[in-house]
């Protein structure tokens, strides 16, 4: 059956195609859609599959491995650097394996589009030793979804797809099973405590052992059943072979077509275990063997010969994704090619364009929060740390000093209050990151008594990454404040308000019982995400503002340091209101402008907008 | 055929709607595409351009120099992707006409201030990314898909709001031949 669909969409489907009955994980972009494809799934075909968000990764990978080893089909999707916080697990499923088949989906991010690091999971499959599967296409995501899924049952361990975001956000025609004969498995947990329970030395170091036999097997079946073939149907071209892994491939073919040239190009698409000798032996018909891979050279450092060029001998781009133009260069570089950049333009279209960087949507009550905070605590005695999630676009209203990964605002909240104890220390983290990854610092602040201040901003949502449901709102209210009281401190709350002077007041406050404190003040402020059509409409106020051209006195206070999108200035030096932006937040009526130039514009609905 | 659209835009104007449209409309025809889109921190308002390319291709994004046309939003967001349009290509821009605009090498160029139209109330600002379709229809004399082909894509797509942004289609390409 053809069917339209992104990247992650086709990964869904193969997922249900192959019975995976147990998909968990945690957002991030580019992974996703994956697994809230597969809730829609099914919910339309009514099927029996456990598709659920965990707090963080390791927990989405343990309880998908945990179901593997009770032979059910499992999957954990996860970003790139979800798997950091996963490795721990990965590293010792590894060696246990499973019984039923588990793919460890990890979305790589080439070119840094919403991502802190560009790392490379096929590099951390080759060290933690399991097989890792790389599409080049939506298609290939489909049809390797599957094929990852029965390879891991079939040699009884994790299994890496390893897509990167041009293969997520994808679109393209897909051919894929006609119908969907979905089967779950019967899950059932064999007590095997040698091999589930496996203690070091006495029992890891045979699984350590069977581990390395399992990658010289797998080498073999990489070479029979997907590398042999790919290399019979080369005819040694112009004695120059493109090895090519995941979109590598793509890019390949065309920049040879568009630039009439001709090569052998060879599709990699199990990048670990790789079989060497093999390779080697087929390299040598050849000149030159480039490998166009990214990001890390990962099968570059597998099959590395004389002949052999790449990122390690500087003959392509070693960071930033993939382009034509960057493999056009490399061919420039290995003397394979001699004519001129087709890709480049000329430079008169180079214009200098105002950057537009992603903002704090128009009403989001996280630019108030961190306006009132960068009032009260000024500037030059305090210290931000922040973290990852749609607040740390308040970088732009200067009020975040450092962000690591998530969760770490709290752990660097306590190093910096002890490194630099004349400041004070405020940090910030989203209710998400919170539960992933903040609890254990704040236990943490708590038993060695760090001084700061803790600001929970809690929109009940996981926003940046497109609004999953955060572990408080679904079966259970499990209360941030309670949490915290848990550790024995308090928690002040305080409920966002649009009227600025409200969220000053508290902050004031905050500041008092922090000078007399002893160790962590923590807050949560409740808030709201604007995007979040359930809880939004309860908080927004309706009231839009208008600008009062005679009071504006173009101070810059409002662009420089509140920042809401819709305010910018008018051919006559004055701010302006975009009608079309504003969200009715009333934020700015308040405090924001010196003036009091924001006025409620009481015809704005009216006007039909 | 082959042909490569590059849609440029920023956060919340609707430029994976386009994707979308485009990629059904090739579907419909049994044509093979390829498209990338923006998700993830491009939303939050910032820049955003996504590609689609008609015919056999093997990697989704358009490299420099290569498209065939260029749907700009926004007039700055067209003119950060230009070294993506080829000189035989087309760009159709929104661009207030209040603002100066430079003297471009293109073979086809088409420019409306969308955002008066819209202001004036003749579409509703949600339907930018129908509008600036239906002006694309009429300026590009080499546009892959017919009318129909496009309004089928736009039905399928959403039923309910199929009708307006017909509409808006409809209106977009009067609007584009009386200012021909
Ligand atoms: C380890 C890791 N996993 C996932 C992500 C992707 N990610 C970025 S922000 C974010 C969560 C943000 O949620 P929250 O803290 O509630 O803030 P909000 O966006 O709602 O303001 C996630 C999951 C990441 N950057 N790192
Ligand atoms: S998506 Fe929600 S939390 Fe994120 S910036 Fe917009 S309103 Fe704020
Ligand atoms: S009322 Fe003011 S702060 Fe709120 S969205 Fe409109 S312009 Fe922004």
């Amino acid at each position: 059956m053809k069917q339209t669909l992104m990247g992650n969409d086709a990964i869904a489907w193969g997922l249900i195609h192959a019975n995976v009955d147990m998909v968990s994980g945690y957002p991030g972009t580019p992974s996703s859609e994956i697994l809230t494809v597969v809730q829609q799934i099914k919910h339309k075909l009514n099927l029996n599959v456990y598709a659920e968000w965990g707090t963080n990764e390791k927990v989405g990978f343990e309880v998908a491995y945990a179901g593997a080893i009770a032979g059910k089909r499992t999957c954990a999707t996860m970003k790139q650097v979800g798997l950091n916080v996963a490795s721990d697990a990965l590293m010792s499923a590894a060696y246990i394996g499973n019984l039923g088949g588990m793919l460890l989906i990890a979305a790589d991010d080439p070119g840094f589009h919403s991502s802190q690091t560009e790392q490379d999971s096929r590099v951390f499959a080759k060290f933690a030793r399991i097989p890792v599967l790389d599409p080049a296409t939506p298609q290939d995501a489909y049809d390797l979804t599957k094929y990852g899924v029965e390879l891991s049952e079939k040699f009884q361990i994790p299994v890496m797809l390893r897509p990167v975001m041009r293969v997520c956000h994808a679109r393209e025609i897909i051919e894929m099973d006609e119908e969907t004969n979905f089967k779950p498995n019967i899950g059932e947990f064999k007590r095997d405590v040698p091999r589930w329970g496996a203690v070091p030395r006495k029992d890891r170091f045979p699984q350590g052992k069977e581990q390395l036999n399992r990658i010289e097997v797998i080498k073999e079946y990489n070479w029979d059943n997907l590398l042999k073939s790919e290399f019979d149907k080369c005819e040694g071209k112009n004695r120059v072979l493109v090895i090519t892994s995941g979109t590598g491939y793509g890019f390949t073919k065309e920049t040879l077509s568009d630039l009439d040239l001709e090569a052998d190009v060879v599709k990699v698409l199990m990048p670990y275990p790789l079989p060497v000798e093999q390779m080697r032996d087929r390299f040598k018909s050849y000149d030159k063997v480039l490998v166009v891979e990214e990001p890390y050279p990962c099968v570059e450092e597998q099959i590395a010969s004389p002949n052999v060029y790449g990122k390690n001998t500087n003959s392509i781009h070693q960071i930033d994704e993939m382009s034509k133009e960057e493999i056009l260069k490399a061919f420039q570089n290995i003397g394979f090619y001699e004519g001129e950049n087709i890709y480049a333009t000329p430079p008169s279209l180079d214009f200098e364009v105002e950057a537009r960087p992603p903002a704090l949507c128009p009403g989001c009550p996280h630019r108030d929060v961190y306006y009132a905070i960068t009032k009260v605590f000024k500037k030059k005695k305090s210290i931000y740390p922040s973290d990852i999630g749609c607040y740390t676009l308040a970088l732009a209203q200067g009020a975040i000093d450092s962000i690591l990964c998530m969760g770490a605002s709290v752990s660097m909240a306590s190093g910096f209050s002890i490194s630099d104890p004349d400041k004070t220390v405020v940090a910030t983290i989203g209710d998400g990151t919170f539960f992933h990854s903040g609890i254990a610092p704040l236990i943490n602040a708590v038993y060695q008594n760090h001084k700061f201040i803790l600001v929970i901003l809690d929109n009940s949502t996981i926003a940046m990454t497109g609004r999953q449901t955060t572990p408080s709102r679904a079966n259970k209210d499990i209360d941030i404040k309670k949490i915290v009281e848990g550790m024995g401190i308090e928690c002040m709350e305080h409920h966002y308000s649009y009227e600025m002077q409200d969220n000053i007041d508290f902050f004031r406050e905050v500041k008092k019982v922090h000078a007399d404190a002893t160790g962590p003040t923590v807050v949560v402020v409740r808030e709201f995400c604007i995007l979040d059509r359930e809880r939004a409409p309860e908080f927004i106020p309706n009231i839009f503002a208008k600008v009062d051209p005679e009071l504006c006195i173009a101070c810059d206070q409002c662009t420089t340091i509140y920042k809401c999108p819709p305010m910018a200035y008018n051919d006559d030096g004055v701010i302006e209101i975009d009608p079309f932006l504003c969200a009715g937040c009333g934020g700015c009526l308040d405090v924001v402008c010196p003036t009091d130039a924001f006025v409620q514009d009481f015809d704005y609905l009216k006007r039909g907008n | 055929m082959k042909y490569q659209i590059v849609i440029a835009g920023f956060g919340g104007q609707g430029v994976v709607f386009l994707v979308k449209v485009l990629a059904i409309c090739a579907g419909n025809r049994n044509i093979a595409f390829l498209g990338t889109e923006n998700h993830g921190m491009s939303q939050r308002g910032g820049s955003v351009s996504c590609d689609i390319k008609i015919g056999e291709f093997t990697n989704p994004v358009i490299d420099k120099n290569q498209a065939d046309l260029m749907i700009a939003l926004e007039k700055n967001e067209g003119l950060r992707n230009l070294a993506f349009l080829k000189l035989s290509g087309t760009l159709v821009t929104n661009a207030k006409d209040k603002d100066k605009y430079p003297e471009l090498p293109f073979s086809g160029f088409a420019k409306i201030d969308a955002f008066k139209k819209a202001e004036r109330g003749e579409f509703p600002i949600q339907g930018l990314n129908v509008y600036m379709l239906g002006f694309a229809l009429v300026n590009d004399k080499n546009f892959p898909f017919s009318v129909q082909e496009v309004k089928d894509a736009i039905t399928s797509m959403n039923a309910k709001v199929a009708e307006q942004n017909i509409v808006i289609l409809d209106q977009a390409m009067r609007d584009a031949k009386e200012s021909k």
